[in-house]
């Protein structure tokens, strides 16, 4: 290593590079972690020399995760598929889930603030309900034994470390990592998992093209009522404001993922986690013009507005029409400090890879959350790099040309657009309560709903199976 | 010989297959009283499985009580449950035939109020009685009615009582009203066939205070004055069936002068006065507001009432006369 340093300064003497690397990733979240896990895990690509560069103090709060997790559930939840779980058992992270935190659920409910129209999924483990943390701390474990079984080659995880500056080398051009810590490195392929406003892809003058939805997902750890038994599941509003899902987790506990227009958001975070805890369950089944007017209240007189929303849910559950079965059971408790919010948008990328260059993940492609796709996409982008690299390296290409790397892109460039679309759709045909289309949609809805093959075709879709 | 022989043969052959057929003619019987064996010993356990099928394990109800829930629990030929006190469930094709039918009559008979009230109830879609709603709800004493769910009847709004109001006062204006016009103030039928409870309590509502908009205008009660108010209320609440009356009701108005005064000066005026009004009149608590100036009421919901309808009559008679 000291000999390697001495020639490298010796011959590039204006440089100070330290380090030559294969693989360099940027961003150790959920994609950046299972992409260094699979390739440590890789017979084939076990032995390239490979970083992983993290912002934040990345190491410390994941071993403090596994070793005593905390009391509650993360409010960064996220539904992974059985494809990325079978993707995430391949790559051997799954031995190290923390078990009781994870929900699998077999059914979804969608239903429609309008017309009422709901869609039912139910299909044996349709998805599974993972925080992320959970995700990146098994995952880092998995990373700790794959580099202790091959001490030769390890990983190394540089956290608390920040990218300054990325730039070419003239004569190679590969990249040069300028780091906070003073080092230099020097890499045959630079992959960014840096999320939606990726240095990497501005680096290599990626042009990332979509949208913003104008709205903000606000999110929460809260609990149930324990009133009634009910099979865990899924509900998921639509209101014309965005929509409002209730993710199962284990004992009771849910996730609330709920978006809306930044006017609304402002109002929301005003509310005391009491207030909010109501507004939820208003959310959850009132009508959108009492929600208008408890939004009114909420902002101008919001010591008045619990005792406005349980009139307004006294009413509503006074109706001997409302059967309390097709609406998710109320939320009693919301865990202090869970709450949060982000912005929502739209993006693809024109490309995922150029000379040196792939991105993976939100770095390549962003998603509403109202299908729960997000992180699929990115579980499926690692696993086709993971096979494109052991193909090339195979055939004795440099992994990090663009020929090198053409089929990954090729492989999801189409699936992500069609998903992005869909999501996108379904978003666009939600967000109008002009009265045709609540007809169109609702017609369409119960159509779909009542045709087994059709519906059995969704599922699949939803889930990923095969 | 050859062809007896024959004969004979062909006979010992359908002999033959007689008995052999004879001999298997117990294979019926066995499999039948087999399976009859296997069926007892299974029928316990299928009946069983049934049972818990169709939760009946743990309930003791007879024979009887079961075969009468399966009959009423029928989907077809059944009404579905009364929703409130007076509630008169119907299916969609009944309200379109009582629309046709009470439309048809009101045009008609105009004076016959089980037409005007059964048109206004099938006219009044959810979607219109939901945004009355919101609207009320939107509104602090709209939201206020909701929660009281005010009821007005003769007891409430005493004679004696209105009469005791100060001069000017909005109680006494009305007192004034139904003095001249010989009415009562409980002369306004339940609403039955909106299919929610708090819907069919805003249309009462509605229905309760047309008094009180008759009032405050000042429009009398005859059919002029009621196609008058009906094209402001339309303008004002939204009401369809108010909406549906000020378009065909002028048909039906044979006299050519009362015609023409509603198109030129009382349409004209409703237009203007809604505009300007500042207030769905739904929002507003005329019980409780019974002593204030009816003046400065008129103003704070910018409402100018038109000129006096029986005054003008008179004056029309009057110029015929001469």
């Amino acid at each position: 290593m000291f000999r390697r340093y001495l020639s490298s300064t010796a011959r590039n003497w204006n440089s100070a590079v330290t380090t030559t690397n294969d693989i360099v990733i940027i961003g150790g979240g959920p994609a950046g972690l299972s992409l260094a896990s699979a390739i440590k895990t890789s017979p084939i690509l076990k032995d390239l020399k490979c970083t992983l560069i993290e912002g934040n103090k990345l190491i410390d709060s994941l071993e403090s995760y596994y070793n005593n997790p905390p009391e509650y559930i993360d409010k960064r939840v996220v539904s992974i598929t059985p494809t990325s779980m079978d993707f995430l058992k391949k790559i051997g992270g799954w031995d190290y889930v923390k078990h009781d935190r994870i929900e699998t659920y077999d059914n979804i409910h969608t239903y429609d603030s309008i017309s009422g129209a709901k869609m039912e999924f139910d299909s044996p483990e349709l998805a599974t309900m993972i925080e992320n943390i959970n995700i990146q701390s098994m995952l880092y474990q998995n990373i700790k034994r794959a580099n202790n079984e091959s001490t030769e080659n390890e990983l190394i995880l540089l956290d608390n470390t920040k990218v300054i500056k990325i730039e070419e080398d003239p004569h190679s051009e590969w990249p040069i990592l300028e780091l906070s810590n003073g080092n230099k490195i020097k890499t045959r392929l630079l992959i960014g998992c840096d999320g939606y406003n990726s240095p990497v892809r501005k680096f290599a003058q990626i042009e990332s093209r979509g949208w913003s939805y104008n709205r903000w997902g606000n999110v929460a750890t809260c609990k149930y009522r324990d009133n009634e038994i009910r099979l865990s599941t899924g509900w998921q509003r639509f209101l014309t404001t965005g929509t409002l899902a209730l993710l199962p987790l284990p004992n009771n506990w849910c996730s609330l993922v709920w978006s809306v227009p930044p006017e609304i958001s402002n109002i929301l975070n005003k509310l005391n986690d009491e207030q909010f805890k109501f507004m939820i369950n208003a959310a959850a089944k009132l009508s959108e013009g009492e929600l208008k007017y408890l939004y009114q209240i909420a902002d101008n007189d919001s010591d008045k507005l619990i005792d406005e929303i349980k009139w307004r849910l006294e009413i509503f559950n006074n109706k001997p029409t409302n059967n309390s079965e097709d609406y998710p059971l109320e939320i009693e408790f919301i865990v202090p400090n869970s709450r949060a919010k982000f912005p929502l948008k739209l993006s693809n990328a024109d490309s995922y890879i150029e000379d040196r260059i792939a991105l993976v993940g939100d770095a390549a492609h962003t998603t509403n959350p109202l299908a729960g796709q997000g992180l699929n996409m990115g579980q499926a982008d690692v696993k086709s790099l993971v096979e494109t690299l052991e193909k090339s390296y195979m055939r004795g290409l440099d992994i990090g040309s663009k020929i090198a790397l053409e089929p990954y892109w090729s492989d999801r460039y189409l699936p992500n657009h069609v998903m992005l679309g869909i999501v996108d759709k379904i978003h666009k045909i939600y967000s109008t309560d002009f009265t045709p289309i609540v007809w169109a949609r609702s017609f369409g809805v119960n159509v779909l709903n009542n045709v087994p093959f059709i519906k059995d075709f969704m599922v699949q879709q939803i889930s990923h199976k095969d | 010989m050859n062809k007896y022989s024959n004969i004979n043969n062909i006979n010992n052959i359908n002999t033959n297959i007689r008995t052999i057929i004879q001999k298997r003619n117990f294979i019926k019987p066995l499999l039948l009283s087999l399976s009859t064996i296997a069926y007892s010993s299974i029928y316990q356990s299928t009946t069983l499985a049934n049972k818990i099928e169709n939760n009946e394990l743990h309930s003791n109800k007879s024979k009887n009580e079961i075969e009468l829930e399966k009959l009423s629990s029928r989907k077809f030929f059944k009404r579905p449950p009364k929703l409130y006190e007076n509630h008169i469930p119907t299916y969609t094709y009944e309200k379109m035939l009582m629309f046709i039918g009470s439309s048809i009559g009101a045009f008609l008979h105009p004076e016959r109020n089980e037409f005007i009230v059964t048109l206004g109830e099938s006219t009044a879609t959810t979607e219109f009685l939901i945004n009355l709603r919101n609207n009320m709800l939107n509104d602090s004493i709209g939201r206020k009615i909701l929660k009281d769910r005010p009821y007005i009847t003769s007891n409430i709004l005493n004679l004696e009582k209105l009469k005791t109001y100060p001069e000017n006062s909005f109680g006494k204006c009305y007192y004034n009203w139904l003095i001249r016009e010989n009415c009562s103030p409980d002369t306004r039928v339940d609403v039955k066939f909106i299919d929610d409870e708090e819907l069919a309590f805003v249309f009462q509502r509605y229905r309760q205070c047309h008094d009180f908009y008759h009032a405050l205008i000042g429009l009398p009660i005859f059919r002029e004055g009621e196609i008058a108010l009906k094209f402001f209320e339309y303008l004002n609440i939204g009401i369809p069936f108010a909406g549906l009356g000020s378009i065909f009701a002028p048909w039906n108005v044979k006299k050519q002068i009362e015609r023409e005064r509603l198109f030129k000066i009382y349409y004209p005026w409703a237009l203007k006065t809604a505009y300007h009004c500042k207030k769905n009149l739904i929002n507003v608590y005329w019980e409780k507001i019974m002593d204030k100036d009816v003046n400065e009421l008129r103003r704070e919901l910018n409402i100018t009432p038109p000129p006096d309808m029986r005054s003008l009559r008179k004056l029309y008679k009057k110029s015929i006369a001469k």
